[in-house]
């Protein structure tokens, strides 16, 4: 390895640091905004980046509005499940597209392929007629099914999968182990990045969605925190430091989630798993 | 029997969805332009022709079981719920500052343009006068026919339609209108009210509690009068309560129906929420005709007696995309990119052909 | 994309792969695949929301042509992908290259360059509506420098421009990541012959850097076109659900959202329109791949 000249060093440390005010800076400007008391003025120029008074009545405000924290909860119920069948269903799919040969395998993985061009907000509909067919309008379930294994997900798998050597197997099939053995024994494991990567997708997917659980839920107490902030959107507008608070703590979990898993997930960057 | 209480965002695709799977609620909350598409497409009951709900019709008044009847569909589809209609809100001492009297706001059209004008020019272009561009109901106010008499065609592109709109670009580009009137949001002109770069904007009761808190320099010197009108009708917003047609309980939903709009109830919901009650006599009572002396009590009194001979004047017809339509089409005017008389002829045209299509 | 080489014998029952994939298409065919087709069939009828509709034959298709809003949106989406693109491919470039060296810490900014990616689009539009609104943080700083106050959110084209410089900001720490990935195949003894023979920063990016990650950025190309075709949230959000002064920021999935939503949504028109969408986007990629391989012979 070259060794890093000393202005090279401190030129990346520069752009670095621009670049991490151009991607956090706005967070942490919502941030201060939301410590603002009401009797702050958030409009100054220069804009003031600190809270004089730092306060959480904005917080306590907000939950006082909304039941913020039901819905919260509710949102991580969904994002937990959807972690879990996308987990599942998707590498199970990956494996057999990337692992296995059969006849229609190529028409299998063109229906992925095809699921990803559709634009979700043209099908709504016809997922909604489909959910209450089913009779799961109005529940947690119905939010996570069409997420529950995304076509992304499915493709994700299978080139992590493609990319494992052909030996890798060899022996254990020579062994006579069969192919959901094979699967789980070592398939899996040796892909533990990209479960953290389709993981961590599926987890904001969940999080993150807003226009399908709007359609499917119906009652208050099953709103997701999206859904539950929509309603702050539309109340508050006048008050900057309201939305912000709500934004933030829409924000957090994801941010501590990601924090604490961004070492797998780098890894499995590393993987190859986002590659084509 | 369930409450569910919906975000108004969202609303119309939140029905619309339920409605075409067919889990429309026994009961709906809707105004006349969501009850419409409803009762075209045989979902919702028609009252006048169930006894049961026909005899509970005196217990309303006139306008507002009026109001929730659709043209074309020969009935009533809803149990007329809460009435509203907004005050105009305007700052004083932004009046005061250009020269007018702050104790007389624009009662007429003419008097608005007049005053928007002078607030232009005193303030150098600084201060702008309204936020918002003209909605359905301006053109109602101002005295313009919106819809021919069987509701089959627009008509808002007859020559007063045209005059308003030419007035309202004049007006725009002298500086009597916001210079982001085109993309507010009514919560982004509430919120260019209370910085006071704005003079009049209309709300309603709940507003006052905002103001209070956010903006009390403001609040000193609001004052508060009626939507400027042409027509001496001012403009109201109607709610009510339909029955599910399907409903499998029809009339235990009827009786919850009219259990939520009677007199007592609705009399109650409307101490709360700072609405009006549309059942007979209701408005009669001291709490909407005595001013108790505090600016709630101002405001409600007011639009109490505004609401008397008050109507509706959105076409129940007209929908959501019949309404950006106009929107667009009277922006594009604005901006000089069409005639005004070129915008509404397209938006009338645009919006029949949207018509036909029912 | 090369196979793993096969076994010369099958290894597995004739039903095993179908097991496997029971689950993943299950979902996608029922959630993804069935309503497109219904999609398809609704196109060439006038279904409303409310009322299932008889069929028409082309003249939801027909009527396109004619409606000044789809061409307005045709445009819009577009322009967002004639602007979008040549950033999101090179911008996260530079990024990966930047975050790349085993320096301290570098491992942090790595991360927070990636939170973006992880706030939900309606917290992150909020976040920028607040800081482009004419009060706001961007042009507080603005006059501090003596300049402004520029109205981003009244005009139409600023609009749209800061839309797409959302859509950018937002896509940075995601193209970055599948950029690390490629970089990470690279093998380093390029990158240092070429150093140790003299070659300059931006000769090295070319001539080394970029034809190692040609495919990538190729994908990449294919991935955000396709993407900034279907742009929905950012404009919608920003610019509000008509889109701007007069409409004109409408993109085709606004579009599709505003006619086919709501109590007298024209479901039929809206579904002509999504095929239009999935048309073209289809053909967007089929393009950027087959540019691809043209270049490989």
């Amino acid at each position: 390895m070259l060794r890093t000249s000393g202005w090279e060093k401190a030129l990346r440390y520069v752009l670095m640091l621009g670049v991490l005010a151009l991607t956090v800076g706005p967070f942490l400007w919502q941030l201060s905004t939301s410590l603002k008391g009401t009797t702050e003025d958030i409009y100054t120029s220069p804009p003031r980046f600190l809270p004089e008074h730092p306060t959480g009545h904005n917080y306590a405000e907000v939950a006082g509005v909304v039941p913020v924290w039901d819905y919260a909860l509710n949102s991580l119920r969904v994002a937990v499940a959807s972690v879990v069948t996308n987990l599942v269903g998707a590498s199970m799919a990956g494996y057999a597209l990337a692992r296995l040969r059969f006849r229609g395998r190529r028409a299998a993985g063109l229906v992925f392929v095809a699921a990803l061009l559709v634009p979700v907000e043209s099908v709504v509909i016809a997922q909604f007629t489909l959910v209450r067919e089913l009779n799961l309008n109005n529940t947690l379930t119905a939010v996570v099914l069409p997420g529950a294994v995304g076509a992304l997900n499915v493709l994700l798998m299978r080139n992590a999968f493609a990319a494992l050597p052909y030996e890798t197997e060899e022996a254990a099939v020579i062994d006579g182990a069969n192919a959901w053995q094979r699967f789980t024994r070592i398939a899996l494991p040796s892909v533990r990045g990209t479960l953290a990567v389709v993981a961590i997708f599926s987890f904001m997917g969940a999080w993150d969605d807003f226009l399908w659980p709007l359609i499917v839920l119906s009652d208050a107490d099953n709103f997701t925190l999206t859904v539950g902030l929509n309603f702050l959107h539309g109340t508050f507008t006048q008050n900057p430091r309201l939305v912000a608070a709500g934004t933030v703590i829409a924000v957090a979990p994801l941010l501590v989630m990601f924090a604490c898993l961004q070492r797998y997930f780098f890894r499995g960057v590393g993987e190859g798993a986002v590659k084509g | 029997m369930k409450w569910l209480d919906q975000p108004a965002e969202h609303y119309a695709d939140k029905l619309g969805a339920d409605a075409a799977a067919g889990t429309l609620p026994d009961v709906v909350n809707v105004s006349p332009d969501l009850s419409h598409p409803l009762a075209a497409a045989g979902m919702l009951m028609n009252l006048d022709k169930e006894k049961a709900a026909a005899a509970f019709k005196d217990e309303y008044t006139p306008e507002a079981w009026q109001g929730n009847a659709l043209p074309g569909l020969a009935g009533t589809y809803a149990f007329p719920w809460y009435l509203n209609t907004g005050p105009l809100f305007y700052n004083k001492a932004l009046f005061r500052d250009a020269g007018l009297d702050p104790e007389k706001p624009p009662k007429t059209y003419d008097e608005l343009f007049a005053a928007a004008n002078t607030m232009a020019r005193k303030s150098g272009g600084r201060i702008a006068t309204l936020a918002g561009t003209p909605s359905v109901e301006d053109f109602g106010r101002y005295g313009v026919r919106l819809m021919n008499d069987d509701a089959t065609a627009f008509t808002y592109n007859e020559p007063k339609g045209v005059e308003l709109l030419t007035r309202y670009k004049e007006l725009y580009d002298h500086g009597g209108l916001d210079p982001q009137a085109l993309t507010n949001t009514p919560e982004k002109a509430g919120q260019k009210f209370l910085e006071q770069k704005v003079a009049m904007n209309p709300g309603g009761a709940h507003d006052l509690e905002t103001f209070k808190k956010n903006a009390p320099g403001l609040y000193r010197r609001l004052g508060i009068t009626d939507a400027p009108n042409n027509t001496g009708k001012p403009n109201m917003y109607v709610m009510g309560l339909a029955v599910n047609k399907q409903s499998r309980h029809k009339a235990a939903a009827v009786a919850f129906a009219h259990y939520v709009t009677n007199r007592k109830n609705q009399e109650a919901f409307a101490h709360k929420v700072a609405v009006f009650p549309s059942t007979r006599g209701s408005l009669e009572d001291p709490y909407w005709t005595r001013d108790d002396g505090t600016d709630e009590g101002r405001v409600r009194v007011a639009s109490a007696k505004m609401l008397k001979g008050a109507v509706n004047y959105t076409p129940v017809v007209m929908s959501d995309e019949m309404k950006t339509v106009l929107k667009n089409e009277v922006a594009k005017a604005l901006q000089g990119k069409k005639s005004p008389r070129q915008a509404l002829d397209d938006a009338a045209a645009a919006s029949n052909r949207l018509l036909k299509r029912d | 994309m090369r196979r793993a080489p096969a076994p010369a014998v099958r290894t597995h029952r004739a039903t095993s792969p179908w097991l496997f994939l029971l689950p993943g298409l299950a979902v996608v065919s029922a959630f993804g695949l069935y309503p497109f087709l219904t999609t398809v069939h609704q196109a060439f009828t006038d279904a409303r929301t409310l009322t299932p509709g008889t069929w028409v034959g082309l003249d939801n298709f027909r009527r396109m042509l004619d409606d000044e809003q789809f061409w307005v949106a045709l445009r819009n989406s577009g322009l967002y992908v004639a602007l979008v693109v040549p950033f999101t491919v090179l911008l996260p470039l530079l990024l990966a290259l930047l975050v790349q060296k085993p320096l301290k810490g570098v491992a942090f900014f790595r991360a927070a360059f990636y939170t973006p990616v992880v706030a939900s689009v309606v917290v992150v539009a909020l976040i920028w509506g607040w800081m482009l609104d004419d009060r706001g943080l961007v042009n507080g700083i603005l006059r501090v420098l003596g300049a402004g106050p520029v109205d981003f959110l009244g005009d139409a084209w600023l609009l749209l421009l800061s839309a797409m410089a959302l859509t950018v900001w937002k896509g940075l720490g995601y193209y970055m990541v599948i950029y690390l990935a490629a970089l990470g195949n690279v093998p380093h003894e390029l990158h240092e012959a070429a150093a140790v023979d003299g070659a300059g920063a931006l000769r090295r990016f070319v001539g080394v850097t970029v034809p190692a990650v040609r495919s990538t950025m190729v994908l990449v190309a294919a991935l955000s076109s396709v993407s900034a075709f279907k742009v929905f949230s950012e404009v919608y959000l920003l610019a509000g659900p008509t889109g701007g002064p007069a409409g004109q920021d409408t993109t085709l999935v606004m579009l599709v959202q505003r006619t086919g939503t709501g109590l007298a949504g024209r479901v039929g028109y809206a579904s002509a329109l999504s095929l239009v969408v999935f048309v073209i986007a289809l053909l967007l990629m089929l393009l950027v791949l087959r540019a691809d391989r043209k270049e490989d012979r």
